[in-house]
């Protein structure tokens, strides 16, 4: 038991904050709201040289193996530099290749991730946003050796720059539930798909997808047919733990400049620092913004384990979305006026925690989730104990 | 990082709960309870003390303590699980409130061999004599007198919140030495028996007072005292640490007290009982387990309890690789008995009326515990330093703001 970093990890997390703070300034980040792609090519090069995109990959596919924290670690400093790049969805849907496909589909997919030539997403949702199998409706039928989608799916992110998708689609017609969900792996350029681009409030890139008729070779399947759902839950707790990296490296350097601003900004004759009410709202900031941090590095070191880590995640995910949003809301009363600003460079930070509080997962969902594995099951819950409960072999 | 335990800790653990499940008698779970009834003083009976003795030859008591002072000269983490089951046990191990720590950190050769032994085998006590009529938060404003006569000092002053002073055998006393000296320049630590002639204890209570307490409450006992010393004359040696150097001595024990297994457990126990309950509970055709709102709840209290535990894995972590806290102490003291009082009140909303039914009455629920944490769930964010001073430590600290215009002056 040390909860703080040790020196590889601070190695990893210090220089990839370095590397951030020399190649990705504010600047870039505003230039990619625009774009069309809402990422630079020159920059996706240099983070697959210095590995990240390989990172927890397998090495036979050229990637590192490392633990899931080290990702951790290097999203959330790719969070704090609100780094305009496809990382996070590649990593997701890369690792449910790596952990669930078989040696031919990593085989197939897996070294151009790590090379920095294959950009890699999921597409799950459609009209109903909740994460639960009974929201997936989009159809597959098979015909001979290939599976036709048709169907339409929402918030996908990074798709216009994405070679790969996996989608998760019913392939027994008339099921329900996580019966009957597979998985596959999709070339985006494929015939029939067609994308429409969402506006979202942190300007970055989520698609509708529509498939009409877009064939999948049966090759592509993940895992067994309509056996798709535990690969996806696995994948989602997998991002969702990622993100919450993303976003406590976000709120955390928003705080920051807030912490900054107080104590240099003067009001009634001395810096706003200076006065308790506004001391007190940085106090609880800095340990909403802690307890966030710990709870998504718990999260991601019981998955590093192989240990059951779903509540563990959803602890995570519901603290983020409402504590890293209540701190950088209070960052922005703290600016004023000023934080208000498009020209002023806070709103970037603001806009972005608040929008990735609204993915994978609400507040709501996540905590179901833990009242679900605390009270539907037998047993006496223990604080720092697994839930749902085992028994103790005494 | 790493946050799990070695299958050598996990050994322990189980080691400890066997050890509990064999010697602990529903007798002497009430006569040991950290915070049972208040007028008897707990944990001095023949079977207690007997017990303790077991407890000690395990090598359970002191454990990060120096052998040479009866310790073990064990780590912090050790010290925290044991810790951690015998306070869900009910039975109070920890030496934090006891004064040990500064008598280690201050103390002299001859104090720490006499009072660092005996502390651990708990054949002595400490109470704390810190707070004043005027002096709570603002500690450093205390009036409490010692003044230097010869080999002797004469105290003169009175004590309020003097929890235990009545069942302590010492004192462990902030008094002021020179008043001409800025305010935290003239204190000193005094090491007092309480039979010293002069000193005299009486009890104030508390609204949590109730004679039949229920068992375990969580949130401290209904009984405190105020303590007032008249011409109490005691040698120099009692000194702690150098004259008017005390309060940096005082605020390092405060600071070693702020964390650990017992006082962040005061806080979360009540998260694991609301979700024991409404797992086993209907009310003719309620099922508060199976309501979304309350679940929704319990599991947002649930979460905030995993960061009262982490940020004391936090603090352990720290300390254990040597380091000092810049803010996290005092984070961790506004965190989980801030998070104490919510999850109580949380708890009131989801069980309405019988909420509010004390032990003794008809219908109580869980012996009363919910009810009886309403009137005391707040206290553990007002003693050993209020939320809001371990807030502005945080941000002063921990984030470097700037002082207010006002404590400037005053600090001049």
């Amino acid at each position: 038991m040390d909860v703080l970093m040790n020196d590889d990890e601070r190695m990893i997390a210090d220089s990839a904050r370095e590397f951030m703070d020399a190649e990705c300034p504010p600047a870039l980040v505003r230039a990619m709201e625009t774009d069309p792609l809402g990422y630079p090519k020159e920059l996706w090069a240099k983070v697959a040289e210095l590995g990240w995109q390989g990172m927890c990959l397998p090495e036979n596919s050229g990637g590192s193996n490392m633990p899931l924290v080290y990702l951790g670690l290097v999203l959330r400093e790719a969070g704090r530099a609100l780094a305009p790049l496809p990382l996070h969805s590649t990593a997701v849907a890369s690792l449910a290749i790596a952990r669930d496909g078989s040696e031919a589909q990593q085989a197939t997919y897996l070294p151009d991730v790590v090379a920095g030539k294959s950009i890699m997403t999921w597409a799950l949702t459609e009209d109903d946003p909740r994460l639960i199998p009974e929201a997936v409706k989009m159809q597959a039928k098979a015909h001979g050796e290939h599976f036709v989608l048709n169907g339409v799916k929402l918030f996908v992110d990074n798709f216009p720059a994405a070679d790969h998708v996996l989608v998760a689609a019913r392939t027994e017609s008339g099921s329900k539930g996580a019966q009957g969900l597979t998985i596959f792996i999709v070339d985006a350029k494929s015939k029939g798909i067609s994308e429409k681009g969402l506006i979202t409030l942190a300007k970055d890139r989520q698609s509708e997808v529509t498939f009409k008729d877009v064939s999948v070779p049966k090759a592509n399947i993940i895992g067994e047919v309509g056996a798709g759902w535990p690969i996806i839950e696995r994948m989602l707790d997998r991002g969702t733990a990622l993100l919450c990296a993303q976003m406590v490296g976000a709120a955390r350097k928003d705080i920051e400049m807030a912490f900054e601003y107080a104590k240099f900004r003067e009001a009634f004759g001395q810096p706003i620092g200076a006065f308790q009410s506004v001391q007190h709202m940085c106090a609880d900031m800095q340990m909403w913004v802690d307890g966030a941090e710990l709870l998504t590095f718990e999260a991601l070191w019981k998955l590093d384990q192989g240990l059951p880590a779903s509540v563990e995640v959803s602890q995570a995910k519901a603290f983020c979305n409402e504590k890293c949003e209540a701190a950088v809301r209070q960052s922005q009363t703290i600016h004023g006026g000023i934080g208000f600003m498009m020209e002023f460079d806070l709103q970037l930070w603001f806009r972005r925690v608040s929008a990735w509080s609204m993915r994978l997962g609400t507040a709501f969902e996540h905590r179901a989730r833990i009242a679900h594995a605390l009270i539907d099951f037998p047993g006496t819950v223990i604080l720092g104990r697994p839930v749902p409960v085992v028994p103790e072999s005494a | 990082m790493d946050f799990g335990y070695t299958p050598q800790q996990e050994a322990l653990r189980r080691e400890v709960r066997q050890f509990i499940r064999d010697n602990m008698t529903p007798d002497l779970a009430e006569e040991m309870d950290v915070h049972a009834n208040a007028e008897r003083p707990r944990g001095t009976s023949p079977s207690a003390h007997e017990f303790y003795r077991k407890i000690y030859e395990r090598g359970w008591l002191g454990i990060t303590y120096p052998k040479a002072y009866g310790g073990q000269g064990g780590d912090r983490l050790t010290q925290y699980i044991v810790e951690e089951e015998f306070t869900r046990a009910g039975v109070n191990i920890a030496l934090n409130g006891s004064g040990a720590p500064a008598i280690m950190a201050a103390g002299t050769e001859e104090q720490k061999q006499y009072y660092i032994p005996r502390l651990i085998k708990r054949e002595i006590s400490f109470c704390l004599g810190f707070t004043e009529p005027h002096a709570g938060a603002d500690l450093a404003n205390l009036k409490c007198s010692a003044v230097r006569d010869g080999d002797y000092y004469v105290i003169n002053g009175q004590k309020m919140y003097t929890t235990a002073a009545h069942s302590a055998t010492h004192i462990y006393l902030m008094a002021r030495t020179d008043r001409s000296a800025p305010k935290h320049d003239g204190i000193s630590i005094f090491l007092i028996p309480m039979d010293a002639p002069g000193i005299t204890v009486r009890p104030l209570w508390t609204i949590q007072n109730n004679p039949t307490a229920p068992l375990p409450t969580t949130y401290g006992a209904s009984r405190t005292n105020e303590t007032f010393f008249d011409d109490v004359r005691v040698h120099k040696s009692c000194l702690l640490g150098e004259e008017n150097k005390g309060w940096r001595v005082g605020s390092m024990g405060l600071n070693l007290d702020r964390v650990g297994a017992s006082r962040y457990l005061i806080s979360v126990r009540r998260d694991e009982d609301i979700v024991n309950f409404v797992k086993s509970t209907r009310f003719d055709g309620f099922e508060p387990g199976k309501d979304p709102a309350i679940r929704d709840k319990i599991a947002e209290m649930w979460i905030e309890a995993q960061v009262c535990r982490l940020m004391t894995m936090r603090s352990m972590s720290i300390v254990e690789r040597g380091g000092k806290f810049t803010y996290e102490g005092s984070a961790e003291k506004v965190w989980a008995p801030e998070h104490g009082v919510r999850t109580t009140e949380a708890i009131t909303q989801m069980l309405g009326p019988y909420g509010s039914l004390l032990r003794t009455s008809p219908h109580a629920i869980e012996d009363g515990v919910f009810a009886h944490n309403v009137m005391g769930s707040f206290q553990s964010g007002i003693n050993h330093g209020s939320v809001q001073v371990m807030r502005d430590q945080v941000a002063r600290r921990g984030l470097g703001m700037p002082s207010s215009r006002k404590s400037r002056k005053a600090e001049g």
